[in-house]
């Protein structure tokens, strides 16, 4: 019994330090050994999870992964395929919540989104909804890269 | 300790080691083609032995007048990239000119190429007092050279540092600071 207890003690300190560490990795987005960071691509940080159209709008829904921003006045929005009547839908101005302030040395104060981010392009009531939308977005990550705007066209979905 | 502790311990050990695994394997940037060994690092990369630049590279500087990175055999080259949407490129060029400045006379080169649309980059270049040709052109031509460069993600800034005898020397994912430029510089300017 002494003998099996001399393997399991050092097992389970094992266990202890990869459960300490681990969590400590995907806090900090993959910080290596030698102190040099992962980046992930954009696609990586910014994902645009949804894209649902509902009574009041469309729905746009980013997850945003930690160590990572988008910034507020960099998204937009077009339609690619519009139904009858959707002109109105086109001009909207995409609708997005207050951001966490940020001061940019070069771009002045600004609004970023961390964690996620839903923004909402307002239809007209009746008013016949875009199918695709063209949507641009830009963020950067807080170790000091940015990425070029992304621009990706997006099915957009009935909600259920 | 009777069997039963024994059996105890070594369950937690097994739940403890499934829940560290699986946290790490879940960690952002894991799996196809994102894990750590496949992601870009942020910092400064020593390029492979002997790594020849690319031939053929063609640049044109804001006034349109072509050049290409042979133009500057001979020299210690630093490709800069950058874009007037990327603010930790905007904080490291006034280093980087100060650098051109420092050390041109020397056999320094810098050059800019910027991933951006030209009329930004018109808009932009007197207000940050480029000391080194910078080098436009429609942005997913910038992105594409960037990516020859050893850059397939697009993150910027991001610097390519080629020694007087054209073999890659290093790379850079982010900002150089003052200190790291003047003792990489002073490291490899020509003898």
């Amino acid at each position: 019994m002494n003998r099996l207890r001399s393997l399991l003690l050092p097992l389970s300190g094992l266990a202890l330090a990869l459960m300490a560490s681990a969590p400590a990795a995907a806090l900090d987005f993959g910080r290596k050994v030698n102190g040099a960071d992962d980046l992930l691509s954009a696609d990586q940080a910014f994902k645009l999870v949804s894209a649902i159209r509902s009574a009041d709008g469309i729905h746009l829904n980013w997850a945003i992964e930690p160590g990572y921003y988008l910034y507020r006045q960099r998204f937009h929005v077009e339609p690619v395929v519009v139904g009858e009547g959707a002109g109105a839908a086109a001009l909207a101005a995409l609708k997005l919540p207050k951001g966490e302030s940020k001061h940019d040395e070069h771009f002045g104060d600004v609004e970023i989104y961390k964690t996620q981010v839903e923004a909402v392009l307002p239809l007209a009531r009746g008013a016949a909804a875009p199918t695709q939308l063209k949507v641009r977005w830009q963020g950067c990550a807080e170790a000091g890269v940015c990425y070029p705007p992304v621009t990706r066209v997006v099915d957009v979905i009935a909600a259920p | 300790m009777s069997t039963k502790n024994t059996l105890l311990i070594a369950a937690a050990c097994a739940v403890a080691v499934a829940a560290g695994a699986g946290i790490y394997l879940l960690r952002p940037g894991a799996g196809a083609g994102g894990g750590a060994g496949d992601s870009p690092v942020i910092g400064a990369q020593p390029a492979a032995p002997n790594e020849a630049v690319p031939a053929g590279i063609q640049l044109t500087d804001l006034d349109g007048k072509a050049y290409t990175l042979d133009d500057f055999k001979g020299k210690l080259v630093i490709v800069n990239f950058w874009a007037t949407w990327c603010t930790p490129c905007l904080h490291e060029i006034p280093v980087l000119s100060a650098m051109q400045t420092r050390y041109g006379a020397k056999g320094f080169q810098l050059v800019g190429p910027a991933v951006d649309d030209l009329e930004e980059v018109k808009r932009a270049a007197p207000g940050l007092k480029f000391t080194y040709p910078v080098a436009v052109g429609e942005p997913e031509d910038m992105l594409d050279l960037m990516s020859k460069l050893g850059n397939d993600q697009g993150g910027l800034p991001f610097s390519v540092v080629i020694g007087p005898d054209g073999k890659v020397l290093e790379r850079q994912l982010g900002e150089y600071s003052e200190v790291e430029l003047v003792a990489l510089i002073e490291k490899h300017l020509p003898k």
